[in-house]
């Protein structure tokens, strides 16, 4: 694994080395500059191959430092020793494999506490190591200030602050490479771990990771370092791994990985604490943290999630989509926008076919005619309309509450209590990030269903992102109907989503064969939010709503339009009435709006908005009309994502996944709407 | 693929994660290309969490500045 002797032979130079040079490895998490470093150490000369059976990259060179030769590895960011993706695992076998080498562990100086989650797990494992503090200039910008020479003491390892960018502090690192040795922080864990892994170490092999860290892997069950230890250890040594680990294991609720890692986390932040100050007011206040543990809280959490999600709904259900857009819809649009334009235009464009073209036959109402610009399916009269008018005051309120959860720290916090419910869905708790990345939008949370450890659950999760996790301006529409149909009505839809994803990855979990893995997310302190920071999130938001969403909205409107001049929309109600009007029992015009959810989910969902808004502006919404609502709600979220979310689906899942999960959610979201509207109307109507 | 591909589309500079408040840099950590919307898009993703929120830039930038001007001068 160190690099060939044809590299070496390579220079001329080369040849004056006296003794054989030794390995630095430069680990770290990602993005700390570890490539920096290294192109700052080994200057351009460098050979970059994939690492034995994989795609990751591992780039080599050499480096005189202090005087001496070194051979130099720079490896895949990693968080963890005990891998949850393949970079990982690449780094961890490097450091299993290598030989009479020592480390330099980049750290972001501003990211200390994950640096330190690293430490601990290089120190376990014996690896000689210095500490290089990276980006230091930019720590100390933030008021971060870190005592260097006590977290040498308490780690027992050199410690440098450096600027990798700047080659500061790089001097000073080379001096310490040589000196490079294991850390003497020790991390203990409960008795019963302690005791287990008292009987794994006599049993681990020899190797670039010592015998503490090794058993470590072993004792919470590590799969990727099987193939090591089958290696070195016969069947009955194996076997006796395995038992330690289940006896261990029956004694905690939680995975021993989880277990471990969190014993880890609390040993690392009584260290982090104690060597890292902060100028301001950012250290949380004890209420802060308290209220912290309690928003998590198993049962504490609960009313306060649904205090949460009561004042979510009632800014963006009641502010957002009532208020808002009853002004805007009526008084901005009807009253004047859509009058002024038809005057300018009538004023500008001489009366004939070319006017009546662009705003229909003068005296008509637009919802009589379909003119261009401003008629029943007008580019301004309902394109501009649905995308300023109704959906954007509804995803306004709806970012900015989003940014409050995000600026509060709350966000993550929801992630873990949603977590437990994920669990009981049968799903692997990391799935959470996915699931409310795609409460924002559901196509880049399906890119990010990558992070999952198997095809498993990447396919879970993307069939459940597309089949009923609403994205924000989807989610932002139902809040603005559901807030009129009443509880009763608004509980139908919740329950009838939130069990049919409950089936569905019950099931998908458990006729998927493979494994899942433990949900672990950094939890930053509880903080109040600050305006600033929420206005810009919000405005960063709406940009980008507005540059996605605004042309998907007027392309929807020049379909229904042309659809609409060449008789294609009463084909498609006719084609789809058996199922719309007979099974499902809604209005003719409720499918236009499924056709075209396809565009956009949102656009669906504010065609029905539309349709029904006279009766919920007037309170006449009858309990017939709240059914039908719930229904075409019901079967617009479990229905096929939108055309940008299909397409990822195909990037990353591939074709004969893609299709399948569209083949089995078309039909499906059909037939559950069918049953809830058979159940809503047998035992609700 | 190359309709997907626009590399200066994000903005490379400190970014802060609103999920797991890793700071990072954003250049490369951009939307991927095979996103069929990826084009000028400027949404980042946190190399931590993965976690995936839109960059500040535009009128939203222009706001961030202000702000941090504002409250430099105090």
């Amino acid at each position: 694994m160190t690099p060939s002797s044809a590299g070496a032979a390579r220079s001329g130079l080369e040849k004056h080395v006296v003794a054989a040079p030794r390995t630095v490895i430069l680990v770290g998490n990602p993005n700390v500059g570890k490539s920096v470093l290294f192109g700052a150490l080994t200057g351009k000369y460098v050979t970059v191959s994939n690492y034995p059976g994989t795609t990751v990259e591992v780039t080599r060179g050499s480096a005189t430092l202090d005087g001496r030769s070194w051979h130099v590895m720079d490896t895949p960011g990693t968080n963890n020793l005990l891998p949850m993706s393949e970079d990982e695992q690449v780094t961890r076998d490097i450091l299993l494999s290598e030989r009479d080498y020592v480390c330099i562990q980049v750290c972001d100086a501003k990211n200390l506490r994950r640096g330190l989650l690293l430490s601990a797990q290089l120190a376990e494992a014996q690896v000689p190591y210095s500490l290089a503090l990276n980006m230091a200039d930019e720590a100390a910008a933030r008021g971060i200030s870190i005592d260097v020479e006590k977290l040498s003491r308490e780690l027992g390892v050199d410690v440098v602050a450096t600027v990798a960018v700047e080659r500061k502090g790089l001097p000073a690192l080379s001096s310490r490479v040589a000196s490079a040795r294991p850390a003497k922080l020790a991390i203990r864990y409960d008795v019963p771990i302690e005791d287990a892994l008292a009987k794994i170490e006599p049993l681990m092999p020899e190797g670039g990771l010592g015998a503490r860290g090794l058993a470590v892997m072993a004792l919470v069950g590590d799969a990727s370092l099987r193939t090591h230890l089958a290696s070195s250890l016969g069947d009955a040594q194996l076997a006796e791994i395995d038992a330690i680990r289940r006896g261990v294991a029956e004694r905690y609720p939680e995975s021993l990985r989880f277990v471990i890692n969190k014993q880890r986390l609390a040993a690392v932040d009584r260290l982090h604490d104690s060597v890292v100050t902060r100028s301001g007011a950012s250290v949380a206040s004890s209420f802060g943290r308290k209220l912290g543990a309690w928003s998590t809280h198993r049962f504490i959490g609960l009313p306060i999630l649904a205090a949460v999600l009561y004042a979510c709904y009632e800014f963006v259900g009641v502010l957002g989509a009532g208020t808002l857009v009853d002004f805007l819809e009526s008084v901005v649009f009807e009253q004047h926008l859509v009058p002024w334009i038809d005057a300018a235009v009538r004023f500008v464009v001489p009366a004939g076919a070319a006017q009546s073209f662009l705003v229909g036959p003068p005296g008509s109402a637009p919802a009589d005619h379909s003119g261009f610009l401003i008629g029943k399916y007008g580019v301004i009269s309902m394109g501009l309309s649905y995308g300023m008018a109704i959906v954007l005051p509804i995803v306004a309120t709806f970012f900015v509450a989003f940014s409050v959860l995000e600026d509060s720290g709350y966000l993550p916090r929801l992630a873990v209590m949603v977590n437990r419910v994920f669990k009981w869905m049968g799903l692997n708790g990391k799935a959470v990030l996915p699931m409310v990345l795609g409460l924002g939008c559901d196509t880049m949370a399906t890119m990010t269903a990558r992070i999952m450890e198997t095809r498993k659950e990447r396919v879970i999760v993307t069939l459940l992102l597309a089949l009923g996790v609403p994205c924000s301006a989807q989610m932002a529409v139902i809040f603005a109907m559901v807030s009129h149909i009443g509880a009763g009505a608004a509980a139908w839809f919740a329950l009838s989503v939130l069990v049919t994803l409950f089936i569905v990855g019950w099931l998908a979990a458990r006729v998927i064969p493979g494994r899942g893995s433990d949900f672990m997310l950094e939890l930053p302190p509880l903080r109040v939010p600050q305006l600033g920071n929420i206005a810009v999130k919000t405005l960063a938001r709406i940009e980008w709503y507005l540059r996605e969403a605004l042309p998907l909205f007027v392309l929807g409107t020049l379909i229904l339009w042309g659809l609409d001049r060449i008789g294609g929309l009463a084909v498609i109600e006719r084609a789809m009435s058996p199922v719309v009007v007979g099974v499902l029992q809604l209005p003719k015009e409720a499918a236009s709006a499924f056709v075209l959810g396809f565009l956009r989910r949102d656009y669906a969902a504010a065609g029905l908005f539309v349709h029904y808004q006279p009766f919920m502006d007037g309170g006449a919404l009858s309990r017939e009309m709240q059914v039908e609502i719930v229904v075409a709600l019901t079967v617009i979220t479990l229905f096929i994502p939108c055309i940008a979310n299909f397409f990822m689906i195909l990037k990353e899942r591939g074709l004969k996944t893609g299709v399948a999960i569209a083949a089995f959610i078309l039909p499906f979201s059909i037939g559950v709407g069918a049953v809830v509207n058979g159940l809503m109307r047998a035992l609700w109507l | 693929m190359a309709l997907a591909r626009e590399p200066n589309a994000v903005v490379g500079r400190i970014e802060r994660c609103p999920l797991c408040g890793h700071e990072f840099d954003a250049e490369g950590q951009g939307c991927r290309p095979s996103c069929p919307m990826a084009r000028g898009c400027r949404v980042v993703c946190c190399p931590s969490c993965s976690y995936s929120f839109p960059q500040e830039t535009g009128l939203a930038g222009r706001l961030r500045s202000l702000l941090d001007r504002k409250r430099s001068t105090r």
